[in-house]
């Protein structure tokens, strides 16, 4: 009961935090672009966001370790698809840290390319956590 | 914020859960039916491996190893499934059963064959 009661916590911080780091960085700029102190509010938001996708992804690692000492075993397509969930957050988390120190003196073509970027790589790293869930 | 408290502290008392206990995957279990421990295998002949298995209370699915690399998700309780040809030399195929996190949970079947020379 505690194993899966354990899991399900994980599991729900890393499905809010996946809502959170395509929806916000999408409110950033549709449906109309908000205003650059709620945008840098976002941008706290998507990090931490981020972050917590980060750390209940290893989450799951850490829980399975504790209770089989094993970590998940992900080979192929699903390792790749991980590969890439890491990437995508490795990269969002540096986008959001720079908007939040240098955006002050960002023109307003490259505030829109930052959160673009940001809602592609939250895009892909949901797409690869299909592909790591079914093919694992 | 109460409720972050409330997930953090089960999180904590999960944790002091005895592994022992809360591991307990006595309940699965894998049969390898065919092929056979120790089976000479043609290089031309396919290799299908037909197994059986029970998942108890903690396992999802299995997976399928060809020399300890993870050749294919098994969705099935029973079944049958082609390996193809495989390369002269001793081959391990294991079938573990692993939990929803895909993390192995202790019931496995390991077998070894032999795939014979073409000369």
């Amino acid at each position: 009961m505690f194993e899966n009661l354990n899991y399900a916590i994980v599991q729900l911080v890393h499905n809010f935090g996946a809502a959170a780091v395509v929806g916000v960085a999408i409110f950033a700029l549709y449906p109309a672009a908000q205003p650059v102190p709620i945008q840098r509010r976002f941008a706290w938001l998507v990090g931490i966001a981020w972050a917590a996708q980060a750390l209940s992804g290893m989450g799951f690692g850490i829980v399975s370790y504790y209770y089989y000492e094993k970590l998940p075993d992900l080979h192929g397509i699903a390792f790749a698809a991980l590969l890439i969930k890491i990437t995508c957050a490795v990269g969002s988390l540096g986008i959001a840290v720079m908007y939040l120190r240098r955006a002050a003196g960002w023109t307003v073509k490259q505030r829109r390319a930052a959160w673009k970027l940001l809602i592609a790589l939250g895009v892909t790293a949901l797409t690869a956590a299909a592909f790591l869930r079914w093919f694992a | 914020m109460r409720i972050s408290y409330v997930l953090a502290a089960s999180l904590v008392l999960g944790c002091y859960v005895p592994v022992s206990f809360a591991a307990d995957a006595s309940d699965a279990s894998v049969v390898i039916s065919s092929p056979p421990e120790g089976a000479k295998i043609s290089p031309k002949g396919d290799v299908n491996v037909d197994y059986e298995v029970s998942l108890g209370k903690k396992g999802d699915h299995t997976h399928l190893y060809l020399d300890s690399n993870e050749a294919v998700t098994l969705r099935g309780l029973k079944g049958s499934h082609s390996l193809g040809t495989l390369s002269p030399g001793q081959h391990e195929i294991c079938i573990k059963v692993v939990n929803k996190a895909h993390t192995p949970i202790g019931a496995q079947k390991c077998i070894n064959v032999s795939v014979e020379s073409t000369t």
